[in-house]
């Protein structure tokens, strides 16, 4: 058995909206580079996680074509149809029964160019009872979720486009983001086209084509890769229901639940103390308070306070996605992996323009299914 | 690179006749008699609209059908701008509203289309009723929409 598991390397592509290589170059292309920043071959490596979906690559049981590209190749491998965090979370278990010390883990789509995001998040839907009413999907789940925290709490159109305004800053100044927009303004995404309201399309994440890698260790092994490792302290997995109706919308009790676990494990009594900072996975900006009061980093409700006083901009108590998060690049599948990236970045002083000063301790959390039905969190620290 | 870069259609098209389910059949087969049907759960005595076979709380069988009332709160909604249809999202050809209803005697809440004949009278905590196709036929089209009651 293992007892410790660590980031011991980590790589991401510069996302874009259209990819100037094909999905399997783009993956060998990061995979090899990070094997030669690292000083390593595929020997190295003992098992092969990764995150895609036979949905968005268009091809059923699609790491044939991956599998030579990363290494696998007589290797043991699997795959996840989930976030690449969920696939990080497998492979941290792997190491931990202590069959494998090392373990690559690579989540990647290519959802700027290839294929149309609502239409593989679509195929999600039930297809007896949600499909044909045509209703509810991903969009219009965040769009209740947003106006209920809206009206509960205050929290106006200005907030929101304050708080999304926050996010493509932090995007423009980071060399892995696909949006790059220097000119955003308040007024600019006011006035954006209307999706389902309050919901407008400034607020929704990038979607892009892009990939990213991570090597974990077990710490046995962890200082022959690294005299930085990322220490993972604490895991947390849960899931809601499917149908969004049975759901508190606010409360999002199964994200505490998997927040506290996680915690639990890596011995934190007080969040928004311990935790330096966060990266989570938004799928669209309004989500950002629901989320991180769920993880307990802020007061239920305070939202409006968070944006007005910046103590979730890089230079705040408590920095949220200084990365831009998803609201720079939404490679669909590895998305929640780049959290762990970004916040081994910030905790290894890696994170140039966008780093936090004196960060030691990280939550990363990736969601998957309509309003973050799953939620994974990781506690990292360094 | 030299060379234009090449890109293949991959259509997908599969037809599947899934079965909706025991609990989903019923509940269409209510709305030929314009009733709406909920399961309470024998456990937790949470009623769930549409009704569904096992409680995820309890993890218990649920066979229990309820009629749930066709007059509810309106808890929340959204102003809905486009459609999004085959993964496009596109236009609607005008502003619709989309809501979360706790319908009296359901736990949880149903969606639906809500209409009034002015949008901005359309509030959170507003009692709403159900709309019906003159001829129910026992499909999710028989509900049309819910006014404000």
């Amino acid at each position: 058995m293992n007892e410790r598991v660590a980031v011991v390397g980590y790589k991401q592509t510069k996302h874009t909206i259209d990819s100037p290589v094909a999905r399997e170059r783009m993956v060998y292309e990061l995979v090899k580079s990070l094997y030669h920043d690292m000083g390593i071959t595929k020997d190295d490596i003992d098992t092969f996680v990764l995150a895609s979906n036979d949905f968005t690559d268009g091809r059923t049981i699609s790491e044939v074509f991956t599998v030579p590209r990363i290494g696998a190749y007589m290797k043991d491998e699997t795959k996840v149809e989930a976030d690449g965090l969920n696939a990080a979370l497998y492979a941290y278990m792997r190491i931990l029964t202590g069959l494998y010390n090392t373990a690559l883990v690579i989540g990647f789509s290519m959802a700027g160019s290839e294929f149309r995001v609502p239409l593989t998040q679509s195929y999600t839907m039930d297809p007896a009872y949600e499909r044909p009413r045509g209703i509810i999907n991903f969009y219009s789940t965040a769009a209740l979720q947003a106006g209920a925290y809206m009206k509960k709490y205050k929290f106006t159109d200005e907030d929101l486009a304050q708080l999304t305004l926050k996010n493509i800053r932090n995007a423009n100044n980071n060399p892995f983001a696909a949006r790059k927009d220097p000119g955003a303004s308040v007024e600019k995404i006011l006035g954006s086209r209307p999706l389902y309201l309050p919901l407008r399309e400034a607020h929704v994440s990038t979607y892009a084509d892009g990939a990213c890698a991570v090597v974990l260790s077990s710490k046995k092994t962890a200082k022959k890769f690294t005299d930085k490792p990322v220490w993972i302290d604490g895991v947390g997995h849960f899931m809601d229901t499917y149908y969004v109706g049975d759901r508190d919308l606010l409360a999002m009790e199964h994200l505490t639940a998997a927040a506290k676990k996680a915690y639990k494990m890596a011995g934190i009594k007080n969040p928004k103390k311990e935790i330096d900072l966060a990266e989570i996975h938004t799928n669209f900006a309004s989500e950002e308070p629901v989320l991180t009061e769920a993880l307990g980093l802020f007061k239920p409700g305070s939202g409006k306070d968070v944006v007005k006083s910046g103590a979730s901009a890089i230079t705040g108590t408590l920095p949220v996605n200084p990365s831009g998060g998803p609201l720079g690049a939404n490679p669909v599948n590895a998305t929640g992996l780049i959290r762990l990236a970004e916040a081994s970045a910030q905790l290894r002083k890696e994170a140039g323009q966008n780093q936090i000063k004196g960060a030691k301790t990280a939550v990363v959390h990736a969601q998957d299914g309509p309003g973050a039905q799953l939620n994974t969190v990781f506690i990292v620290r360094r | 690179m030299p060379g234009d870069i090449v890109r293949a259609s991959v259509p997908i098209t599969f037809t599947y006749k899934n079965r909706v389910g025991h609990a989903l059949e019923q509940y269409l087969n209510g709305f030929k008699e314009k009733k709406i049907l909920g399961v309470k759960c024998p456990a937790c005595k949470r009623v769930y609209v549409p009704p569904r076979t096992v409680c995820s709380s309890c993890h218990k069988p649920i066979d229990t059908m309820v009629e749930v009332g066709q007059t509810g709160v309106l808890k929340h909604f959204t102003i809905a701008h486009v459609n999004i249809v085959n993964g496009e999202i596109l236009d609607a050809q005008q502003p619709y509203i989309i809501g979360l209803i706790k319908l009296t005697g359901a736990s949880s809440l149903v969606s639906a289309i809500v209409k009034a004949p002015s949008q901005g009278t359309i509030k959170t905590g507003m009692k709403v009723k159900a709309v019906w196709k003159e001829t129910a036929q026992g499909d999710y089209g028989d509900l049309t929409y819910f006014e404000p009651a």
